[in-house]
């Protein structure tokens, strides 16, 4: 048994330089929001960028994690179409697909839903084996002020571990299971009898998979923190008694302000996340209010 | 130090504090729309915050100032972009707020006693206030408002986030809401500025040092964890990451838990907005129901900013 758990002080550092060194772009101009991650991108017509303009976006996402993509108008065919050209778009089991688009989820929130859908800090579908490496959400309606969503870079969160606690934790698996994150909502007649987007959970079939506590992304090789509270159940080998204490100070850093941004939509605006490397909160402020999202997620590879 | 927890014992954490969050945030709009006359209020998140649009602090009328303090207990923060303001206005403006109180931690600007400068240099590893908090809670009257305006700031970084206390009370659960109404925490200044309090200094001092005159080295303010506030009427919950670590009459350790959870559950990605700084940027925040957060994500890079706080009341 490695002895993690009980023997490291936790020292975790906040503070940082910037994260992203300045580019020039040529297809659009791309505006960081914080010194951890994200940007706003204008000036790019998604259903006609040529194929360097993808290829610089992709860049520009490799560099700030998340991008929130502003004046776009996208029917559901071309959203599908320009999900294609950045990987390949797969179903989401977990909720009904949109009518004749099987790759896009609805994401509705009417103004008396009792549930808002992803209000917890999470990087989607990380009980998958092969959890999807993007996720892409169209914004077709959104409410006056509220709904904003929040990211946190977690290349930052694992590196800002305290060393010694970061060579403890080299090579250490997490179980992560959907039963963590939808068992209650999802069975809970309370909440899904008020809701829009139902998610679909089957006690039965729990989805459930072991990952490592810091993944390396395949494209940057950096390491990131890859555990939340919404899906990790335990560390491997380990009940939850046991895994708890060390599992909740991970969570609590891996949020810290410094390593946050925060976006908000328009009508129009698509963003685009990179699931392996940062997590995101969807932010429930606008009572009364519809909301209305498309979503795709993008085939990722197992994480190592 | 022994527990000597002479009332009933602090709840027990045995659901989470947020298990109604959603419900309840979803289902109570934090501000009426006005209809404002002489300036334009647009809020920037569902919980707090909005920026105001229309107006020249260095010369507000008194109508114009009526709609300013409506919108400022409406909205709790308020961002007033591309203003060109002199050490004397910043102070002019802060004053019809209310009294405008030194602040006596920092050497103040030099010829403005009740401003402070506070400067972050490119070699500065640590920030000013890069945790959860309220200002100088452990005054035994601590500012009503803060008056924080920017001079210089780097291109992106060092936002400020804030996080409406009335909405951290109102979602928490009622026998959460029983168990703590009435009880205090220790605010204490040693513990607050620690090193700095002691003279020590420290490593990693900011380029504006912290220094605590002898007087307040052992200041301590036993404040309501809920107090009410004296305009709105509303109540809001009163923690202070790094001012307040304990329950009065009870120890660090008994009190830890439930401080974290609650400190944890004001803090909710609900109940907060984020602002961003420009050069010309002034920002007045109410400490009596939000907390902030200084982001130290611009290291290497300058900043200079001007402060100014208006004396409140007692907590209650």
């Amino acid at each position: 048994m490695p002895g993690y758990i009980s023997t490291y002080t936790y020292q975790p550092a906040a503070g940082h330089v910037p994260q992203f060194a300045p580019r020039d772009y040529k297809h659009f101009s791309v505006e960081p929001v914080t010194g951890a991650m994200g940007a706003v991108v204008t000036g790019l017509d998604l259903t006609t960028a040529g194929d360097a303009a993808i290829a610089e976006l992709e860049e520009a996402l490799t560099d700030h994690l998340a991008l929130m993509i502003r004046d776009q108008d996208l029917a559901p065919d071309q959203q599908v179409a320009f999900a294609r050209r950045l990987g390949s778009p797969v179903p989401w089991p977990h909720a009904k697909p949109m009518e004749g688009h099987p790759e896009i989820t609805e994401l509705i929130q009417e103004p008396n839903d009792k549930y808002a859908f992803g209000g917890t800090w999470h990087s989607d579908s990380c009980s998958f084996e092969r959890p999807p490496k993007y996720t892409m959400l169209y914004c077709v309606e959104s409410p006056p002020v509220g709904g904003d969503t929040a990211f946190s870079n977690q290349y930052l969160a694992w590196e800002t571990l305290d060393p010694a606690l970061r060579d403890e934790l080299e090579g250490v698996k997490c179980l992560n299971s959907d039963e963590v994150g939808y068992a209650t909502v999802a069975t809970s007649d309370e909440v899904m009898g008020h809701t829009t987007t139902t998610i679909a959970f089957d006690r039965d079939h729990i989805e459930e998979v072991l990952h490592p506590v810091a993944r390396t992304h395949p494209v940057t090789g950096r390491k990131a923190l890859y555990t939340n509270s919404s899906f990790t159940a335990a560390f491997e080998g380990k009940t939850q008694e046991e895994s708890l204490p060390l599992l909740e100070k991970l969570w609590e850093h891996s949020i810290t302000q410094e390593f946050t941004c925060r976006l908000r939509w328009k009508k129009g605006s698509l963003a685009i996340w990179d699931n392996r490397c940062c997590m995101h909160y969807a932010t429930s402020d606008y009572p009364g209010h519809r909301r209305h999202m498309r979503r795709i997620v993008l085939e990722g590879e197992r994480p190592v | 130090m022994p527990d000597r927890t002479q009332t009933r014992p602090l709840p027990a954490l045995d659901h989470p504090l947020a298990s109604d969050m959603q419900d309840a945030v979803l289902h109570r709009p934090q501000f009426e729309p006005r209809n404002y006359q002489y300036i334009t209020v647009e809020p920037i998140s569902g919980a707090l915050g909005a920026e105001v649009a229309g107006i020249d602090l260095a010369a507000i009328d008194d109508a114009t100032m009526a709609e300013v303090e409506q919108a400022m207990l409406d909205h709790l923060v308020l961002v007033f972009r591309d203003q060109n303001l002199e050490p004397a206005d910043q102070l002019g403006f802060a004053r019809r707020l209310g009294q405008v109180a030194p602040w006596p931690y920092a050497k103040p600007m030099e010829g403005y006693p009740e401003l402070t400068e506070l400067v972050s240099g490119p070699g500065d590893i640590n920030n000013f206030g890069g945790s959860w908090h309220t200002d100088s809670s452990t005054f035994e009257a601590p500012p009503a408002y803060t008056v924080l305006y920017c001079v210089s700031c780097p291109p992106v970084g060092g936002d400020t986030s804030y996080a409406n206390q009335y909405l951290a009370w109102d979602t928490l659960p009622e026998d959460v809401k029983t168990g703590i109404e009435g009880r205090r925490l220790e605010h204490s200044t040693a513990r607050a500025f620690g090193d700095h309090a002691t003279g020590k200094g420290s490593p990693d001092a900011t380029t504006t040092p912290v220094s605590v005159p002898t007087q307040h080295l052992n200041l301590v303010s036993m404040h309501p964890i809920v107090r009410t506030h004296p305009k709105t009427g509303k109540k809001a919950l009163y923690v202070n990451t790094g001012f307040a670590f304990n329950f009065e009459g009870c120890s660090d350790e008994t009190s830890k838990p439930l401080m974290d959870a609650l400190a944890t559950h004001g803090s909710l990605p609900e109940f907060t907005c984020r602002v961003r700084w420009r050069p010309g940027t002034l920002v007045v925040w109410d400490n009596r129901c939000c907390l902030h957060y200084a982001h130290n994500d611009y290291r290497g890079q300058p900043r200079t900013m001007r402060r100014a706080v208006v004396a409140g009341e007692r907590p209650v």
